[in-house]
């Protein structure tokens, strides 16, 4: 009978692998726990040597790296210039997630853009959060000032925060006009630039029917800063002034794209100034930031002044035409050429199209997943064939015999399975052979000498 | 004896069982039905057969029927429950750390025992392998002697 061993096992093992499985196995080496690596994404039991791999560095720094981007484009700006946050914008789309601290930041109730991440990435919270993580999956400790805000930092930005409800509590015409003349100029820009962010169109749109005085321009170009230069002027401080003027402006339409990463980087990390600033091209960085930003010497010619107007028309059309809200390519609408009518025929075609290719999938993907290295495949395939066949009627159900053995590999067994069956069916004859012979003299008779036999047929 | 799975007497009964699992592990236990250990396996079989069906096929022979006998002779079957793993009509053989790798001899101390036994047969069968590694840790795997040709 066989020997049951009693299950003393206190381990339970699961089935399927799940996040937090724990297998230990001790082995004579280390017990090693499954971990889940939030940077790589993926469960390892590798332990503490898996942040020292290079697969593990290169998709920290690339985690990282987005992570910062996102703090400098959004955070960071918004820290040297804070804006009130309006509550359209607010709703959905101003979010941050803190990587290090596992959790989203919204800005439901802050009144300035950003208020809500500012604050968490100045508090003290954060800063353990950012440690153990730099600990944990090995960034560098030195880098920590990077993903936060520093104390002296957070209360610059809530004075700032402060003088501008002041203002805009308590300040007169001129200084209305100044703050939302900023705040188009700046958000709009910093709309462009995180348009992942924000829903710019809006704003813009909004803006126009606010303030009459300033155009809003979608694009960033020498002349529109020139407008407001005067209030441009707290924002980059750093940059250059040389500005090589007129001829410069004829580039504007081309190089708008250069133009506006320098916009970005320069407006968003004013700190590390020109060096670091536009990848694009090296020859643009420098004569547009001169005369984009703190160019007070620039001279407005009537030349200058003619292009503005043409620009003005341009963006003027452009507003009004997404005033209009039919929707573009990004909404996903179809494009007006698209009657309603074709594309309502067009729709249920590709419904039935796809319905058939669904169906006509599912029976493909069932024969033809099925690996042809697989067991008994041949096999599998002819007895298919006979079994259909079978259904239809064409072919006899023809018996196999009463023989028939399947393919088996037997225990003490040296040789292919077609041996064994072979061995069986031999042995098996001898058996019946044993048998029959068994089987004849089934009448037993009492022994009888030879001696009297013998006396016997002799008599 | 409602109470078991569907059991097989007929050598022909078997025959056309294993000929028509085509594409699916055919399970089968060779036992008597007054055996206790032969009862909790058709229990841990009875609770898993639905689980499986769509890649297993389960059934139970009974040993004590003559037709069968020639099956018993055949697969070598001195131990009961026994159980022998087909697919596809070709035997497939599972290394438990016992002596013999052609069937599984005892019961299964879970249900998710078997159910791992039967997947890793699968899945041995599906890349063409006729012979597979038991999943299970050996604490798991009921132990017993093998008899070498009646010694």
């Amino acid at each position: 009978m066989p020997i049951q061993n009693p299950n003393p096992n206190k381990k339970k093992k699961k089935h399927s692998n799940q996040d937090d499985d724990e297998d230990d196995t001790v082995q004579g080496k280390q017990l090693t726990q499954f971990e889940f690596c939030k940077v790589c994404r993926l469960n390892h039991k590798q332990g503490r040597r898996h942040i020292y791999f290079p697969n593990h560095k290169n998709a920290l720094s690339s985690f990282l790296s987005r992570f910062q981007s996102k703090l400098k484009n959004d955070v960071a700006f918004y820290l040297k210039k804070p804006m009130p946050l309006r509550p359209e914008h607010a709703a959905a789309l101003n979010r941050l997630w803190c990587v290090f601290c596992d959790f989203d930041i919204l800005e439901s109730d802050s009144s300035f853009a950003c208020g809500n991440a500012i604050a968490h990435l100045a508090s003290a919270e954060h800063l353990k959060g950012v440690k153990s993580f730099l600990w944990k999956y090995g960034g560098g400790m030195d880098r920590m000032d990077s993903f936060r805000i520093s104390e002296s930092d957070f209360t610059k930005w809530e004075k700032k925060c402060k003088l501008l409800k002041s203002e805009a509590a308590g300040g007169g015409s001129h200084g209305s006009l100044i703050g939302p003349l900023n705040d188009i100029h700046n958000e709009s820009k910093s709309e462009y630039v995180n348009s992942f962010d924000k829903n710019k169109l809006d704003c813009l749109t909004s803006d126009v029917k606010c303030s009459n005085t300033v155009v809003p321009l979608q694009d960033h170009t020498i002349e529109r800063s020139q407008i407001s230069h005067s209030k441009i002027c707290t924002v980059g401080p750093q940059m250059l002034h040389a500005g090589t003027g007129v001829g410069l402006g004829a580039r504007t339409p081309n190089g708008l794209p250069g133009f506006f990463g320098n916009q970005h980087y320069t407006h968003s990390v004013p700190k590390e100034g020109p060096a670091y600033s536009c990848p694009n091209d090296g020859k643009q960085v420098y004569p547009y930031e001169g005369i984009a930003i703190g160019d007070r010497h620039s001279q407005g010619t009537s030349s200058e002044e003619s292009r503005l107007q043409s620009l003005q028309n341009l963006t003027q059309i452009s507003s009004s035409a997404q005033e209009n809200g039919g929707g573009n390519v990004h909404s996903g609408a179809p494009p007006p050429w698209f009657s309603a009518a074709e594309k309502i025929q067009l729709d249920n075609k590709l419904n039935q199209g796809l319905g058939d290719l669904v169906s006509s999938l599912g029976e493909q993907m069932k024969t033809s997943k099925l690996n042809p290295k697989r067991v008994g495949a041949a096999w599998a395939e002819r007895r298919k064939i006979e079994l259909e066949l079978e259904k239809r009627g064409e072919l006899v159900r023809h018996d196999f015999g009463a023989d028939w053995l399947p393919n088996f590999g037997r225990v003490w067994q040296s040789g292919s399975r077609k041996d064994s069956r072979k061995e069986f069916l031999g042995e098996n004859k001898t058996w019946r052979k044993v048998d029959s012979q068994i089987e004849k003299p089934s009448q037993l008779q009492p022994y009888i000498s030879k001696r009297m036999r013998t006396d016997n047929t002799a008599e | 004896m409602n109470y078991l799975l569907t059991t097989l007497t007929k050598k022909q009964e078997v025959d056309s069982m294993i000929r028509d699992t085509i594409d699916k592990v055919l399970v089968l236990c060779f036992g008597r039905a007054s055996d206790s250990i032969f009862l909790q396996l058709d229990e841990i079989l009875y609770k898993s057969v639905r689980e499986v069906s769509k890649f297993a096929t389960v059934a139970l022979v009974d040993i004590d029927s003559d037709d069968v006998q020639v099956y018993v002779k055949y697969f070598d079957i001195t131990l009961i429950p026994s159980t022998v793993f087909f697919f596809n009509a070709h035997h497939m053989k599972m290394d438990c750390g016992s002596a013999d790798h052609t069937k599984w001899v005892g019961t299964f101390l879970r249900k998710q025992d078997f159910l791992d036994v039967v997947e890793a047969i699968y899945r041995g069968a599906m890349k063409g392998k006729l012979i597979v590694t038991c999943p299970l840790p050996p604490d798991r795997i009921p132990k017993f002697q093998l008899l070498y040709k009646d010694v």
